[in-house]
């Protein structure tokens, strides 16, 4: 059992700001506690103190504000999964969010958490950095947004001040008619950390690819976009022969980025298939993720 | 170390506990109110053994800490039976066999009360997901997942006959 010398649940946000600014870096942030309180258990993660983010009213809302999503950073992955707005505007995030671990780890996890957490594997993350998600970081001194991507730094790592709450996450709405997707590759349906996971947006006018982004989760450190890739969908049309050298280029880029690494023989084959499942769903259903 | 004056409803009954904050729901539970229904499985969230519901939500409580549930309310096996009468779903796993080794049977139980609360007529697919995160080693779902759809069907009976 984790031995914790201080454990506060604020029920507002200055107040926690607060804990953490007096604390000097003892006090850890705890949102839905799924990768903390296991670690902490087992003694993998040692924590003076807890600030419980579980009481804190106003960062656990999905708005949209023109044509930007918010999403309040202790937002559940399956209050994400189940958001009409998420499925309507941001289909990959929605596909995301239930894809991590099973429905009792859904109920938990927080999308801010996620980031926070920084696995290379982190499935709402690939999805984020896609749609170039910036997080708003509050503190005493004052709020900072950052895109996602950038406050990342490594596995398990981020540029995270001890003293910050991330509290929430904003998108701008991919363009009117876009079509947006994720996959992801886990040795199981449920509980499996994803080997690799996909996202992609894209957006035709007249017969050509005239907007694309690309993310790929658990190749390098943290979850990004791959501008390659992109650049080998834009102003091409959508065809079986487009998925085809995607693919290609996807197991290039994975080669590249992997090296000599033991993974990598699988990992550059295995992404071909993903690129073509999620590409062959995206093109074929004009149903699909549209929004 | 500090204490956490945790108040919540187990059960339907109000509790009032001082506790080490470093206690995981599960620990409260089963160390302090001795509700043993509820298993410790893999202790990191991916067997379900030890699920409960809180505030209508199916979650792990070796996943979170006590204080987490400050001021909700938690439902474990035991406050399934009433007046010593099996509710429909342990009931439905009786009747088929779905229980072997009985260790991922309460986990399963509370996940298929979840499921039908939300949606009382599943398919074989909206069950299989619906257990998603309770791994079974005995009995190959098969009978569990029957036993679901016994529930559902007992559940709608007594529904029908409350109606009339």
């Amino acid at each position: 059992m984790p031995d914790l010398s201080e454990y506060y649940q604020p029920q507002s946000l200055t107040t926690a700001l607060e804990l953490l600014a007096k604390s000097g870096g003892k006090l850890r942030p705890l949102a839905g506690g799924t990768d903390i309180v296991p670690a902490m258990s087992k003694g993998e993660l040692k924590a003076d103190g807890l600030v419980d983010l579980s009481k804190l009213p106003d960062i656990q809302r999905i708005s949209v504000d023109g044509n930007e999503v918010k999403i309040g950073s202790l937002t559940t992955f399956t209050q994400i999964e189940t958001s009409p707005l998420i499925r309507a505007k941001a289909s990959l995030l929605a596909e995301a969010a239930a894809a991590v671990g099973s429905p009792q780890i859904r109920n938990l996890g927080t999308i801010g958490g996620n980031i926070a957490n920084a696995s290379p594997a982190a499935d709402t993350v690939t999805a984020l950095v896609t749609l170039d998600a910036k997080a708003r970081l509050d503190s005493l001194k004052g709020s900072r947004r950052v895109l996602v991507s950038e406050l990342l730094c490594g596995a398990g790592k981020t540029n995270i001040h001890p003293q910050e709450i991330i509290t929430e996450i904003n998108f701008k709405i991919p363009p009117p008619g876009s079509k947006t997707g994720f996959i992801k590759l886990g040795r199981r349906k449920a509980l499996a950390i994803a080997r690799m996971n996909l996202a992609i947006i894209f957006n035709v006018k007249e017969e050509r690819i005239s907007f694309a982004r690309v993310g790929l989760g658990a190749v390098g450190p943290n979850p990004r976009r791959y501008v390659v890739l992109e650049n080998s969908l834009l102003g091409q049309t959508p065809s079986e022969v487009l998925i085809e050298k995607f693919a290609i280029e996807a197991e290039c880029e994975v080669t590249r980025v992997l090296g000599s690494r033991p993974s990598a023989v699988y990992k550059c084959e295995a992404v071909k298939g993903i690129a073509r499942d999620l590409l062959t769903k995206l093109f074929l259903d004009s149903g699909q993720g549209v929004v | 170390m500090a204490q956490f004056h945790l108040e919540m409803k187990v059960n339907g009954k109000p509790i009032a506990l001082d506790i080490d904050p470093g206690l995981r729901l599960l620990d409260v539970l089963r160390d302090i109110l001795h509700l043993t229904g509820t298993k410790e499985g893999c202790g990191e969230g991916e067997c379900g053994a030890c699920s409960v519901i809180l505030d209508d939500e199916l979650v792990d409580s070796c996943l979170i800490l006590a204080p987490q549930a400050h001021g909700r309310g938690v439902i474990t096996i035991e406050g399934l039976a009433l007046n010593g009468e099996l509710d429909p779903y342990q009931q439905a796993f009786l009747e088929v066999g779905a229980v072997q080794c009985g260790y991922c049977t309460p986990g399963m139980i509370l996940a298929a009360r979840v499921l039908l609360n939300h949606n009382p007529k599943p398919s074989k697919q909206d069950i299989a997901k619906a257990i998603s995160g309770n791994l079974c080693r005995c009995t190959g779902y098969a009978k569990i997942v029957q036993g679901i759809e016994i529930a559902a069907s007992l559940k709608e009976t007594k529904a029908g006959v409350s109606r009339a």
